[in-house]
C-alpha cells in the first residue's frame, strides 16, 4: 500500500475534469485523508483545456507537487498543453480515453514507457449508462475511487444528490456511470502496493477549502465588517465570499471602480472605526500603494491582502511567485514601516489573517498579508481549528480624561496613541497625509517631522521580538538551515523530511512575519548552523536579499531561487542539502567561519 | 460614542461653533474664505454636532478646508477624497459626510471617481471650488481652464477645451446638482444647506475665484456683474431637460442656485444596505462557527 497518492487529470473546459477532482478530495476528507488539490487552465475565459492535481496521503500534504502516480487523459492534446504541470515517469499508471485512437504502445509521451497503461472506452461508458457524454467524469472518479478505494459510498451518495434536482432518471444515470467505473477498475486490477492506505487511525474529517476563502472567513471571525475590492485574479474569490456572508453581520462590500478607490473605501471605514480589508494581485497593488503611505501617516488600521502571481506589470495572472516582497516592504513613498506576514498554507491563512487584523488594529498601521496564486486557489484539506484560542485586538480607544485634552498623535512611551473616530464626542482631529502635531494640525517643522517619523517606526518595536511568528523545524542542533516563506515552506518542509529520512541533520526556518526583519531571530538561526540556504520562487531571493539588508548574513548562507511557474521541487532542496553535508564533512579539518560576524 | 441620529433644536449651533482655531494659509481674498463661511452657516442651520460630521477633501487649496472647519476632518491624497468619504459612509450611515475637492483634484486626478459616486447614489455634499486654475502649485493650467488660456505650462495658450463640470454630472445622472458662488454668500450657504437636506448624493459646484493665478473675469466683481440666480429666472429644478441646458452653458453664462433637483430621487445606497442587513441578519453564524462552511460534504 501506499502513504502517498498523485493523481493529474486534464481534458477539455466542460469535461469535468475539476468537479472531477473536487469529488475525489471531497471524498478524502471525509474519510480523514490529508490532500492538496490545484487546477490549471488554458487562457480561454470558457472552453480550452482544463487540468487538475491531486495530492492524497495518509499523513499531511505539505506541497502539491512531484511526478504523478496516476495519468487521466481524456484527450492528449489536451493532457500534453499542461507539460510540467503533470509529469509521467514510467512508474505512472497511465488511464486514457479509447475513442482517441491511440494505441496503448504509442502515447504521445516524450521519452517516457509508462508500465501500466488502460485505454478506456470513457465517453462509451458515459453514454450508455447515463446516456450523455457529461457523465465522462463521472466514469473517470468511478474508476479512481475503484483503483484507490477512496470514498465509494459518499461520492455514490454525492452523485445522487447533485443531480437530484434533475430529475430521478438523470440522478441513476449518473449513479450507473459511476459504477460502470467502478466495475472497470475491478476488472482490470492494479497491484495492491499502489492501493492508497487506509488513514492514519484516528483519522478524522477535515475541514477543506482554498486559501482565498479561508482568509475571508478569517476575516469575518476577526471582526472585519468592510471590505472594498476591484476584481483582480487570483484574488477575487476573497471578495466573492465576503459578498455571500459580510452583509450577515451588518458589513458591506463594495465592488470599488478601481484599485485605488477599494483601499481608499477602506482607509475612509477605517477612520470612521471599522475592521476593514482589501484585497488585490500584483497590478492592483502597484496602484494601492499611494492609499497605504496614507494610511501609515494617519496611523489608520487596514489589512491589504496581495495574492501574489507572476510579474512584472500582467505578468503571469493564473501562476504563483513570490516577487512582490520587495514591493510589500518598500510600497509607497517616504521613510515608513508597514508589517508584512505571509501565509504557508491554506490553514495558515486563518492564523495569519487574524493576525494581520490584529497588528493593524494594536499598530493602527496597514498590514499586508502576501498569499500567492497557489495557496489562494488550491483546495486543501485543514485539520479542524480551534477558534477558542484566538484572541482579538481591537484598536486602543481614548479614555474619557483623554478626550478632555485629546492630543490624536500624543507622542507616548509606546508610540501607540489613543484613536477616536467620528461620531465620538471630544474626540474631533484633523487626519491628514500631510505631516501633523501631536494635534494633528498640518506642520512643515523638520524637528516635529522627525519626531513623529520616530514616534511612527518605535510603535513596531516589540513587533521585532514576535517569536512566536517565526516557526523552526527539524533538528534543533543540525548545522545546516534552510530559511523558505510563503507557499514554498511547503516544499522545504517535504525536503527537509526526504532528508530526515536519509539521516541527514537539517533544520528549517519559517518566517510568517516578514518585515520587519527580526534581526534576533535570523541572528540566532544563523549563528547555530554551519551551511544555510533560503529557498524562494522569485528570480532575485528576495527574502534572502531583505534579511542581508539588517542582518550580517554568513557567508556561507546561499540561495536556490527559481522564476514562478517552475515549482522548486523537494528533490532539488535534497540535492542541495546533500552537497551542503558533503561541503561540511570536507570541510571539518578548516577552521570555521564565524558564523554571525555581527 | 453612539451616533445620535435625533433633529437638533434650531439655533443650537452658531456658524462659529463650525470653525477651527488654524488660520487658514489661503492667500488674502480668496473665494473659499466665502466658502468657509457658507459652509459653516449651513451647518449651524443644520444642527448637526461638529464630531458627527466627517468632512473629506483631496489635495489643492480647497482641500484645507476641513482643517478649518470643527468637524472630524480628513485631509486625504490627490483626487482620492471620494472614494474615502463613500468609505466613512457606509461604514457609519448615522454621520453627516461633506467632500471638498478643486477643479483639479475633483475633475482632473479625481474625475473618475465621479460617475461612480454618482451612480451608487450615496447621500453625500460633494463641494468643488472651481477657480479654473491650479494655485497651491503656482499657476497651472486646470481641467477647467478655457481654451486659449495662458499659464507657466500652456504658455501659447492651452489647446484643450475645459470640462464642463455640471453637465458631466448631470449626464452621469445626479439628483442633485447646484452652482454657487462667494459673490452671494446667502445664496452659497443656503443651497449648501439644501445639498446637504438632499436625500442623496449632492452637488455644488462654486465659482470660487483665485485672486493671485485667476483671470479678471473671474472675480468677484465680474462674478457679480454677470451672475443670474435661477430663482429670478424663474427655473424649475425638476426640469432635468432644462436644467441640461443651462448647465451646457458653464462657461458663458454664471447661474447660481439650484440646476437640478430630482424630485423622484433612486433610493440611496444605504437604504439598500440597510434593507440587505435586516433581511440577512438572521442567517448569520456566530463567527467562531464560519469555518463550519468548510466542512465536506459530497
Amino acid at each position: 500500500m501506499s502513504e502517498d497518492l498523485i493523481i493529474g487529470i486534464a481534458g477539455a473546459g466542460g469535461d469535468g475534469v475539476v468537479s472531477a477532482g473536487e469529488s475525489l478530495i471531497t471524498a478524502a476528507a471525509l474519510e480523514g485523508y490529508h490532500g492538496i488539490m490545484t487546477k490549471s487552465f488554458g487562457s480561454q475565459i470558457r472552453g480550452g483545456e482544463a487540468s487538475c492535481r491531486l495530492r492524497l496521503a495518509t499523513r499531511p500534504v505539505l506541497n502539491p507537487n512531484g511526478p504523478l502516480d496516476v495519468a487521466v487523459a481524456l484527450n492528449w492534446e489536451d493532457f500534453q498543453r499542461f507539460g510540467w504541470e503533470l509529469p509521467v515517469e514510467s512508474a505512472t499508471i497511465v488511464v486514457y480515453e479509447s475513442d482517441t485512437g491511440v494505441a496503448p504502445d504509442r502515447l504521445p509521451l516524450e521519452g517516457v514507457t509508462p508500465a501500466v497503461v488502460f485505454s478506456v472506452p470513457i465517453s462509451e461508458m458515459a453514454r450508455k449508462h447515463a446516456g450523455t457524454d457529461k457523465a465522462k467524469n463521472i466514469v473517470v472518479i468511478g474508476l479512481l475511487a475503484g483503483w484507490f478505494g477512496i470514498g465509494r459510498e459518499s461520492m455514490l451518495a454525492g452523485i445522487r444528490k447533485k443531480f437530484a434536482g434533475k430529475g430521478a432518471a438523470v440522478a441513476e444515470g449518473n449513479a450507473r456511470a459511476f459504477q460502470a467505473g467502478l466495475e472497470f477498475a475491478g476488472a482490470h486490477p492494479i497491484k495492491e502496493d499502489r492501493k492508497l492506505a487506509a488513514p492514519e487511525a484516528g483519522g478524522h474529517s477535515k475541514l477543506l477549502t482554498d486559501g482565498n476563502d479561508m482568509c475571508a472567513a478569517a476575516a469575518i471571525f476577526a471582526g472585519c465588517t468592510f471590505f472594498a475590492g476591484y476584481p483582480i485574479t487570483p484574488s477575487t474569490e476573497i471578495m466573492q465570499f465576503l459578498d455571500r456572508e459580510i452583509w450577515k453581520y451588518g458589513g458591506t462590500v463594495l465592488q470599488a471602480e478601481d484599485e485605488i478607490a477599494g483601499i481608499g473605501a477602506v482607509v475612509g471605514a477605517s477612520f470612521a472605526g471599522k475592521k476593514a480589508m482589501t484585497a488585490t494581485s500584483g497590478p492592483g497593488m502597484s496602484l494601492k500603494t499611494e492609499m497605504l503611505g496614507l494610511a501609515s501617516i494617519a496611523e489608520l488600521p487596514l489589512v491589504c491582502v496581495n495574492v501574489q502571481r507572476g510579474g512584472p506589470s500582467t505578468g503571469m495572472p493564473t501562476k504563483a511567485e513570490q516577487s512582490d516582497l520587495f514591493q510589500a516592504a518598500f510600497s509607497a513613498h517616504g521613510d515608513c514601516l508597514r508589517p508584512v506576514l505571509a501565509p504557508t498554507s491554506v490553514g495558515d491563512m486563518f492564523s495569519v489573517t487574524v493576525e494581520a487584523f490584529n497588528l493593524a488594529e494594536y499598530y493602527q498601521t496597514p498590514v499586508i498579508v502576501l498569499s500567492d496564486q497557489e495557496i489562494s486557489q488550491r483546495k486543501e484539506t485543514v485539520e479542524p481549528i480551534d477558534t477558542s484560542v484566538f484572541r482579538l485586538i481591537e484598536r486602543r480607544r481614548p479614555t474619557e480624561t483623554e478626550l478632555a485634552k485629546y492630543a490624536r498623535f500624543k507622542l507616548t512611551e509606546s508610540g501607540i496613541s489613543p484613536i477616536s473616530h467620528p461620531g465620538m464626542a471630544g474626540g474631533n482631529y484633523l487626519a491628514a497625509g500631510i505631516e501633523h502635531n501631536e494635534l494633528g494640525r498640518p506642520t512643515a517643522s523638520g524637528e516635529m517631522h522627525a519626531r513623529m517619523n520616530e514616534k511612527r517606526f518605535r510603535k513596531f518595536d516589540p513587533l521585532k521580538n514576535r517569536r512566536d511568528l517565526f516557526v523552526v523545524e527539524g533538528d534543533p542542533e543540525a548545522p545546516i538551515g534552510l530559511v523558505s516563506w510563503g507557499s514554498v515552506a511547503g516544499v522545504a518542509r517535504e525536503a527537509l523530511q526526504l532528508a530526515q529520512a536519509e539521516g541527514l541533520h537539517a533544520k528549517l526556518l519559517v518566517p510568517k512575519l516578514l518585515y520587519p526583519v527580526a534581526e534576533p531571530v535570523y541572528q540566532d538561526f544563523f549563528a547555530s548552523v554551519r551551511r544555510g540556504l533560503f529557498i524562494e520562487q522569485s528570480f532575485q531571493g528576495q527574502l534572502y536579499r531583505l534579511v542581508r539588508m539588517y542582518v550580517d548574513v554568513p557567508a556561507q548562507v546561499h540561495l536556490l531561487a527559481r522564476s514562478g511557474s517552475n515549482p522548486i521541487q523537494p528533490v532539488e532542496v535534497l540535492e542541495r542539502l546533500r552537497e551542503m553535508v558533503l561541503a561540511l564533512q570536507g570541510n571539518h579539518n578548516h577552521r570555521q567561519p564565524d558564523p554571525v560576524a555581527d | 460614542m453612539m451616533t445620535t441620529l435625533e433633529p437638533i433644536p434650531a439655533g443650537k449651533y452658531q456658524p462659529g461653533d463650525f470653525k477651527s482655531d488654524l488660520k487658514p494659509i489661503w492667500c488674502p481674498g480668496c473665494g473659499d474664505f466665502g466658502v468657509l463661511t457658507a459652509i459653516t452657516r449651513a451647518l449651524a442651520a443644520i444642527g448637526r454636532p461638529p464630531h458627527e460630521i466627517a468632512f473629506v477633501s483631496g489635495i489643492g487649496c480647497s482641500s484645507r478646508i476641513p482643517g478649518y472647519t470643527n468637524a472630524y476632518g480628513f485631509n486625504t491624497v490627490h483626487g482620492r477624497a471620494l472614494p474615502i468619504a463613500q468609505g466613512i459612509k457606509l461604514a457609519n450611515p448615522g454621520l453627516l459626510v461633506l467632500v471638498a475637492s478643486g477643479d483639479g483634484d475633483g475633475f482632473s486626478i479625481g474625475g473618475g471617481h465621479v460617475a461612480h459616486v454618482v451612480r451608487r447614489n450615496i447621500a453625500l455634499t460633494y463641494i468643488v471650488m472651481d477657480n479654473q486654475i491650479y494655485g497651491l502649485t503656482k499657476g497651472q493650467l486646470s481641467p477647467t481652464s478655457r481654451r486659449g488660456r495662458k499659464t507657466v505650462t500652456s504658455n501659447f495658450g492651452s489647446l484643450e477645451d475645459p470640462v464642463n463640470p455640471l453637465l458631466y454630472v448631470m449626464g452621469y445622472g445626479a439628483s442633485f446638482v447646484a452652482q454657487g458662488s462667494p459673490a452671494d454668500m446667502g445664496g452659497l450657504a443656503r443651497i449648501i444647506e439644501e445639498g446637504i437636506r438632499f436625500p442623496g448624493f449632492a452637488f455644488i459646484n462654486i465659482q470660487s475665484p483665485c485672486m493671485t493665478y485667476g483671470e479678471e473675469e473671474q472675480q468677484i466683481k465680474a462674478q457679480k456683474a454677470m451672475m443670474q440666480s435661477l430663482e429670478a429666472l424663474g427655473h424649475d429644478p425638476a426640469n432635468r431637460a432644462l436644467a441640461t441646458e443651462r448647465a451646457g452653458e458653464y462657461g458663458t453664462r454664471l447661474y447660481t442656485g439650484i440646476l437640478y433637483r430630482n424630485p423622484k430621487p433612486p433610493p440611496t445606497y444605504g437604504q439598500g444596505v440597510a434593507e440587505r442587513h435586516v433581511a440577512l441578519r438572521k442567517q448569520a453564524v456566530p463567527r467562531h462557527e464560519i469555518l463550519n462552511r468548510f466542512m465536506p460534504e459530497n
